[in-house]
């Protein structure tokens, strides 16, 4: 075993808490097993099942990001609170940079906007950095918007791309196959993005890329007047690490994303066996007028410790890695 | 056809009428997007590598390929050399597009050619090989630090560092994909 790996985990989980602590955060413990989850179609999900001879059955699924219960206690608390969380997600690849089972470090701040979170989790990285920790994965982080990104790496104004047939225009001059039918505005993106921008970004400091698109849609509040959200993602290292929203707190909104998000993910895992988990709409009366405005980030614990220790891979960071049990014989 | 999120590593594609090689595959979902693949291609003729990112959904020419067993005779600094064993067929096989296989591959030995119709499109090495060191500089006396290690030449001309105990005549197992040394083995 990774004796380097097991003491960084330790000393990280111990810097963080008493960071989170001496900034009036507060840590909570939510379920891992649900009834619900919020509907996100992209993200596939795990399900078990709760038997009881006496009280029957029922599904129940592993959360994707303890999210959905941490708003729950903002509501009842109006607190900044925090956790680190065992996080499930299905169907992806088991790989260098992916684990389906994972920790997730997610902060809420009460009464900031994702703006703040930046400077927020600047100072957390600052203060609670492993020694020896390597320099492109510390503070200052770069900022940059992503049209500021399409137009360095891609080389076309995204304010000027909003419609699909705009956008695909752009694919097609970047040299993009498309396929033959019509895709939606976020699936071509997507393609411009990964092909172009991401593999692009640069990686001698951290880098927030700051105001997704508004068509990719998620509980980020939208920017007003510009088709964007209050939205970013943490980049070090070329690799995804953290994802920040100002909070979206108004109720209609957040039943309206429900039901068609659900919708959506209902649809297109209709056909394939992929669990299809329960979402209640009710989820969205939490957010009354007292409700705290706030910045949400999650964080992938075990890539920030892969990064911090210098290593490429999350094996040897995460314990027992899916891939290693799958090869020692308990194959699928 | 064939889902791209259903390429893997070694699946034959033809893309805009040329046979590429995959030889790598990641997913990726992009934050709150849907399932791509990010692939990594190589075209057999040129050594020409092509890295696009497709969604797992959508459509690509999968070509149907054939293995077959080559004896590997020499190379002559642009092309290998190699001979079919079914029907003593001789055959080249550009060099550019296998870097680095002059240095594992060993005169005589067979190994598996994919064909696409008569076109080869990859050479299959084992993953390990285990090759004898024909050169070794000397341990420095006195080193005794743990970890040190120093280079070595193997039969086929391949340099590999290893740690200090391994000595000229010896046989070490190697991952001839990272070209890393793996074990000493006493035979």
């Amino acid at each position: 075993m990774d004796i380097q790996a097991i003491q960084g985990r330790s000393d990280l989980l111990y810097q963080m808490r008493a960071w989170f602590r001496s900034n009036g955060y507060l840590e909570v413990s939510t379920p891992v097993l649900s009834t619900d989850l919020i509907p996100e179609p992209t993200i596939a999900n795990f399900a078990t099942q709760y038997v009881s001879e006496f009280l029957g059955s029922r599904e129940l699924y592993l959360v994707p990001s303890p999210e959905i219960h941490m708003k729950k206690v903002i509501a009842a608390l109006g607190r900044s609170i925090y956790q680190f969380s065992p996080c499930f997600r299905n169907s992806e690849q088991v790989s260098s940079y992916h684990n389906p089972e994972f920790t997730m470090l997610e902060y809420y701040t009460v009464e900031a906007d994702e703006q703040q979170s930046i400077a927020i989790t600047e100072e957390l990285f600052a203060r609670t950095a492993l020694p020896g920790c390597p320099q492109h994965i510390l503070p200052p982080f770069r900022r940059m918007t992503v049209a500021e990104a399409c137009k360095t790496y891609a080389g076309f104004d995204l304010d000027c791309t909003q419609s699909t047939a705009k956008l695909r225009k752009e694919a097609l001059r970047l040299g993009l196959t498309l396929p033959d039918e019509p895709e939606s505005w976020e699936s071509t993106f997507n393609r411009i993005f990964l092909n172009f921008v991401e593999p692009t970004l640069p990686q001698d400091r951290p880098l927030v890329l700051d105001e997704y698109p508004q068509q990719i849609v998620c509980l980020a509040k939208k920017t007003p007047g510009r088709p964007y959200r209050q939205r970013w993602e943490l980049y070090a290292g070329g690799i995804e690490l953290a994802n920040c929203y100002n909070e979206e707190l108004d109720p209609t909104i957040i039943r309206t994303y429900y039901h068609q998000q659900q919708a959506i993910l209902a649809s297109e895992r209709g056909q394939s066996q992929a669990v299809i988990p329960d979402a209640d709409p009710s989820f969205a009366d939490i957010f009354g007028p007292a409700y705290p405005r706030c910045s949400g980030v999650a964080l992938g614990f075990d890539r920030l410790l892969m990064l911090q220790l210098g290593r490429s891979a999350l094996g040897g960071v995460i314990l027992f890695p899916l891939s290693d049990m799958l090869s020692a014989g308990n194959e699928m | 056809m064939i889902k791209a999120g259903q390429i893997e590593k070694g699946t034959a594609l033809l893309i805009k009428g040329q046979p590429f090689v995959c030889v790598d595959r990641e997913f990726v979902n992009p934050g709150k997007g849907s399932a791509f693949v990010r692939l990594k291609l190589k075209s057999p003729s040129t050594g020409q590598v092509l890295r696009e990112t497709m969604k797992s959904q959508d459509n690509a020419e999968d070509i149907t390929v054939e293995d077959k067993d080559c004896q590997y005779l020499y190379n002559d600094g642009e092309n290998f050399h190699f001979m079919l064993t079914e029907n003593f067929e001789q055959i080249e096989i550009p060099m550019k597009s296998f870097e680095d296989y002059q240095f594992i591959m060993k005169d005589g030995e067979t190994y598996r050619v994919t064909f696409w119709e008569h076109l080869p499109l990859d050479i299959q090495v084992p993953a390990k090989v285990l090759f004898t060191v024909a050169e070794a500089e000397e341990a420095i006396k006195g080193d005794t630090v743990t970890g040190a290690t120093k280079m070595v030449t193997t039969e086929t001309g391949l340099t590999v560092r290893v740690p200090i105990f391994i000595k000229q005549g010896e046989k070490i197992l190697v991952n001839t994909e990272t070209k890393e040394y793996l074990e000493r083995v006493n035979k």
